[in-house]
């Protein structure tokens, strides 16, 4: 753990200390861009409690969950942690559950199905609702009400609700447990999108739809040659963020049913292996594969979203 | 169109205003529809928080599963009254408002004097810091929680599970990377002229970001204030993983949040009855409809900033 930290901490100082450096020889060089001595230190000073936090409860995590997944890490036993095997113990397990249709497939394809199912279907009923609210009809906040009004709900509620509404067999049932997970996600997280749309649909100039209207232009024309064009950052947006809180799925499962091959999610596997069968060093090897792949995901955005402001 | 228009305007008129008031009729009748299709699960939950166990059993699938029993058969004070009598939810409630207020408190502080550094300080390795804050947006955290856990486990050294645990559920709370992005974007607007007045007035830094940075942010600090309040009210797996289930017939004062007595009082067993259940999650949901409906203006504009932003 110590040793960890002080590598961690080496490796962030170093490329700290590098750039400070080329910044301090930058303005040696250039007269007009000088730094006051109090200021730089007023500023470390103000940075200091943010950077500390940020070291101990963001960067170390990341960092501690790559190492751990070569060790055999054990919450109970923490000071018994050593390289699992060769170093590659986890990796070899994680294939071989994989191979033999272990938990980790199940989970692997109760994900995969969620996020196909969610994310079209929980941005579609968004988009919808949206379109349907987006007037000055009298009324509307109403409905607007309504529809956001699961969003105030916590996860856990939720879950706790629908458990009680849901026929129990449902929820033992392969395929049809999901879809219900699918449903009652996409009714509780659709509104917040609804109201992301709205204010992205009041940006859209509205002199355009009068000009196509001239032109003749029917209400699907319009709407494919004006509101989608409009939508199109925010959908991205919306996309990924539906996306990837889709794939990290694990509070409607865990109270719904119980740790158990039909409903079971990456996220749900990773918490019960760490936190109930102790296997730290083999959850963080899946979060690593978890890590890599919404992180290209959203750095993918990133590009995406960045190309479209140029 | 127009000729007929110029003929007979009345007629026209009247035929238009005829077809509106009947598209109007099917709007508002698709509208009640979804609006009461989306809060049925909530009407749900009411209503079966008046009823006993064969209540419930006996109003399952048909229309009195939604409609509230006031009669003379109603356990409505019952079950509320078992709620906060026996189960002390209120205890828990206390407790989660005071975790998020001290959270917002150092949440602000420590990365608004962040924000304020990036914003306004010229000093060398700025474009370090900027670095990181970027690079940490995009690297989902929420796969790390465990090393996180053990992160703090070893901070606060209680391995040995003392009092401690509290202080863990909100260290983590209190730095936000995106809230210093956030902060930044936002100090950086204000304009220069009013603190070089303070500082001919001799103020020092700090006294810049209490009575001049923060004054004139309110919008924003309001804004993340109600996320964050939001967050900890809902966060559900981050206190179950610090604070494990207090042992039975324990009277101390409970530390654990809201959501997480949820699950205390659900596996409370056989004693507790499914209308006791909904009470407590009506009382869960309640403060948070509240925290909606007043901060309303804040979180649309916080729907705003980041959606646009990010």
């Amino acid at each position: 753990m110590l040793l960890i930290t002080l590598i961690v901490l080496g490796i962030v100082m170093t490329f700290f200390l590098v750039v400070f450096v080329t910044d301090m020889i930058k303005s040696h060089k250039s007269k007009n861009q000088k730094y006051h001595k109090s200021e730089v230190i007023m500023a470390f000073v103000f940075l200091a409690p943010a950077v500390v936090m940020m070291f101990f409860f963001v960067i170390l995590p990341i960092f501690m969950s790559l190492g751990y997944s070569f060790t055999d890490y054990d919450l109970m036993r923490p000071s018994d942690i050593g390289i699992a095997g060769d170093g590659f113990d986890n990796f070899r397990q994680l294939w071989k559950e994989l191979s033999e249709h272990g938990l980790i497939l199940d989970a692997l394809i109760n994900t995969a199905l969620f996020v196909a199912l969610v994310v079209p279907i929980q941005i579609g009923m968004a988009l919808l609702l949206a379109l349907f609210v987006n007037n000055k009809k009298r009324g509307t906040t109403i409905f607007k009400v309504c529809f956001f009004a699961p969003v105030a709900i916590s996860l856990s509620v939720t879950a706790y609700i629908w458990k009680e509404i849901i026929p129990v067999d449902d929820l033992n049932t392969r395929y049809i447990a999901i879809i219900w997970i699918v449903f009652l996600s996409a009714w509780q997280g659709c509104g917040f999108q609804m109201l992301i749309f709205l204010s992205a649909l009041g940006n859209i100039r509205k002199d355009l739809y009068e000009a196509a209207k001239v032109d003749g232009a029917n209400v699907f024309q319009r709407f494919k040659t004006i509101t989608l064009p409009g939508l199109r950052p925010t959908m991205l947006y919306i996309l990924i963020t539906v996306f990837i809180g889709a794939c990290r799925v694990m509070v409607q499962p865990m109270l719904l049913t119980t740790y158990q091959s039909q409903t079971v999610t990456i996220s749900l596997f990773m918490y019960k292996q760490g936190m109930e069968y102790n296997h730290v060093g083999y959850s963080c090897t899946v979060a690593l594969f978890m890590t890599i792949f919404m992180g290209s995901i959203t750095f993918l955005q990133r590009k995406l979203l960045g190309e479209k402001k140029k | 169109m127009r000729n007929r228009y110029a003929l007979d305007p009345n007629f026209v008129r009247a035929k238009r205003s005829k077809k509106k008031i009947a598209w109007s009729i099917v709007y508002y009748l698709v509208g009640a529809t979804l609006s009461l299709a989306f809060i049925l699960p909530l009407l749900y939950m009411f209503a079966a928080s008046t009823k006993d166990r064969d209540g419930i059993a006996q109003s399952y699938g048909t229309i009195m599963m939604f409609i509230p029993n006031f009669g003379s058969s109603s356990v409505f004070g019952q079950n509320y009254g078992f709620i906060f009598a026996e189960k002390e939810i209120w205890k828990y409630a206390l407790n989660t408002i005071i975790y998020a207020a001290v959270i917002i408190v150092f949440n602000v502080i420590i990365n608004g004097l962040a924000g304020y550094v990036l914003a306004k300080f010229k000093f060398p390795g700025k474009g370090f810091f900027n670095f990181i804050i970027l690079f940490l947006i995009v690297v989902p955290v929420e796969t790390s929680i465990l090393p996180l856990y053990s992160v703090v486990n070893d901070l606060l050294g209680f391995n040995a599970r003392n009092n401690l645990n509290f202080i863990g559920v909100m260290l983590p709370s209190m730095i936000s990377v995106f809230n210093i992005f956030l902060y930044t974007q936002f100090f950086s607007s204000i304009p220069k002229e009013y603190e070089e007045a303070m500082h001919i007035d001799g103020a020092s830094r700090f006294r810049m970001f209490f009575d001049l940075i923060l004054p004139t942010s309110k919008p924003i600090i309001a804004t993340t204030a109600v996320f964050s309040f939001i967050g900890v009210w809902n966060d559900y797996v981050w206190p179950r993983m610090m604070l494990p289930a207090r042992a039975m017939g324990d009277t101390s004062w409970p530390l654990e949040t809201i959501q997480a007595a949820l699950t205390s009082i659900q596996e409370g067993g056989s004693s507790i009855s499914p209308g006791q259940i909904m009470a407590a999650l009506v009382v869960t949901t309640v403060p948070i409809f509240i925290v909606y409906t007043i901060a309303q203006k804040y979180i649309v504009k916080g729907f705003g900033t980041a959606g646009l932003k990010m």
